[in-house]
C-alpha cells in the first residue's frame, strides 16, 4: 500500500516537472560564393602523342559549378590547364589548348548571356556573375606532345583553377 | 521557389564544394596599436582537398604581408573553421582582398584536378 501511494506520488511530481523546452537553434545567412568540383575531368589517350577530355576520344570534360547568394557581388574566372602539375619525364614541348563554356544555368532569363558576355585572355574566361543561383562551367582541355612523340607512360595530372572573386 | 531550390542545393548538392565567409569583411584594429584585423570562416566540403592556403593581396594581386594563425590551413572534410587576419596599418589601404586557395596532393591517375581560389574585398 504504502509503496504504491509512493509510485503514484512519484508519477505525480513527474507529470508536472515535465514541460516542453525549447531548443534553439541558431544559424546566420551570409552571402557567399560556393564553388563545387560538379565533375572531376578525365584526359582520353585516342593516340600516342594527345591527351584530350573530349567524350569522343575517351575523356572527361571537368565541370565546375559556381553557387552565388549575392548578385553583382563576385566574377567567376576559369582557367583551362597550360601545364601539367605531375608528369612523367616529357620527351618534347606540349602544346596546350582550352576552353571554358557555361553549360547551365539555374535561371536563364537572368544569367543567358554569362556566355556571350563573358571576357577571355589566354586560357582564362571572366565571367561577371550578375545574378543569384548556380553556374555549371565545362572546361575542354586538349595536350599535345610535339614532335608527334609518345607520352610516356605514368599519371598526368593538369589543373584547371576555379576563382571566385568580390567585386 | 528559385530560392528554396537553390538553398537544397546548396545544402545538399555540394559534394565537393569549398565557401569563404564573409564577401566583404571589414579590417578593425586589433588589440595592438598600429595593427587591423578581420574575421574570416571556412567550409570545407570538398573531400578532395584537407589543405587551404590563406593569402591577402593588393588589388592587382601583388601579396600583401600579413599574420595569422595559419597560412597553411588543415582542414578536413566537412571542417569548419574561423580565423583572424592580421595586416599592419601601413597596408589597410593597399590590402584588397583576402583569399583561400585549395592545395591539392598528386595522384596516380591521368586527369585534370580543380584547383578552387575564392576571394572576399575588404571594405
Amino acid at each position: 500500500m504504502f509503496r504504491k501511494t509512493m509510485l503514484i506520488a512519484a508519477m505525480g511530481a513527474a507529470s508536472f516537472g515535465a514541460y516542453a523546452e525549447n531548443v534553439p537553434i541558431n544559424g546566420e545567412v551570409q552571402s557567399r560564393c560556393v564553388i563545387s568540383t560538379d565533375t572531376p575531368g578525365v584526359y582520353g589517350n585516342p593516340n600516342a602523342y594527345t591527351l584530350t577530355t573530349a567524350p569522343a576520344d575517351g575523356g572527361v570534360k571537368p565541370i565546375v559549378r559556381f553557387d552565388v547568394t549575392l548578385a553583382d557581388a563576385y566574377y567567376a574566372t576559369i582557367t583551362a590547364p597550360d601545364s601539367f602539375s605531375s608528369s612523367p619525364s616529357l620527351p618534347d614541348v606540349v602544346t596546350w589548348t582550352g576552353d571554358t563554356a557555361v553549360s547551365a544555368v539555374s535561371d536563364a532569363a537572368n544569367m543567358g548571356s554569362y556566355e556571350t558576355g563573358k571576357i577571355e585572355y589566354g586560357y582564362t574566361d571572366k565571367y561577371d556573375l550578375t545574378a543569384t543561383g548556380s553556374t555549371w562551367f565545362t572546361t575542354s582541355s586538349v595536350a599535345t606532345m610535339g614532335g608527334s612523340k609518345a607520352f610516356p607512360g605514368g599519371s598526368y595530372t593538369a589543373l584547371v583553377v576555379a576563382e571566385c572573386i568580390a567585386q | 521557389m528559385k530560392k528554396y531550390i537553390m538553398i537544397l542545393m546548396m545544402l545538399f548538392g555540394n559534394a565537393f564544394a569549398h565557401e569563404m565567409t564573409p564577401t566583404y569583411p571589414k579590417l578593425e584594429p586589433a588589440f595592438v596599436s598600429g595593427v587591423y584585423k578581420a574575421t574570416m570562416e571556412m567550409f570545407n566540403k570538398r573531400q578532395d582537398v584537407e589543405w587551404y592556403e590563406i593569402g591577402v593581396f593588393d588589388k592587382d594581386f601583388n601579396s600583401i604581408p600579413f599574420v595569422s594563425s595559419f597560412k597553411l590551413l588543415n582542414l578536413n572534410y566537412l571542417g569548419h573553421v574561423k580565423f583572424d587576419i592580421y595586416i599592419r596599418e601601413s597596408d589597410k589601404n593597399r590590402a584588397t582582398y583576402v583569399c583561400s586557395k585549395s592545395k591539392l596532393r598528386k595522384e596516380d591517375s591521368t586527369k585534370t584536378a580543380v584547383s578552387s581560389r575564392i576571394c572576399s574585398k575588404f571594405k
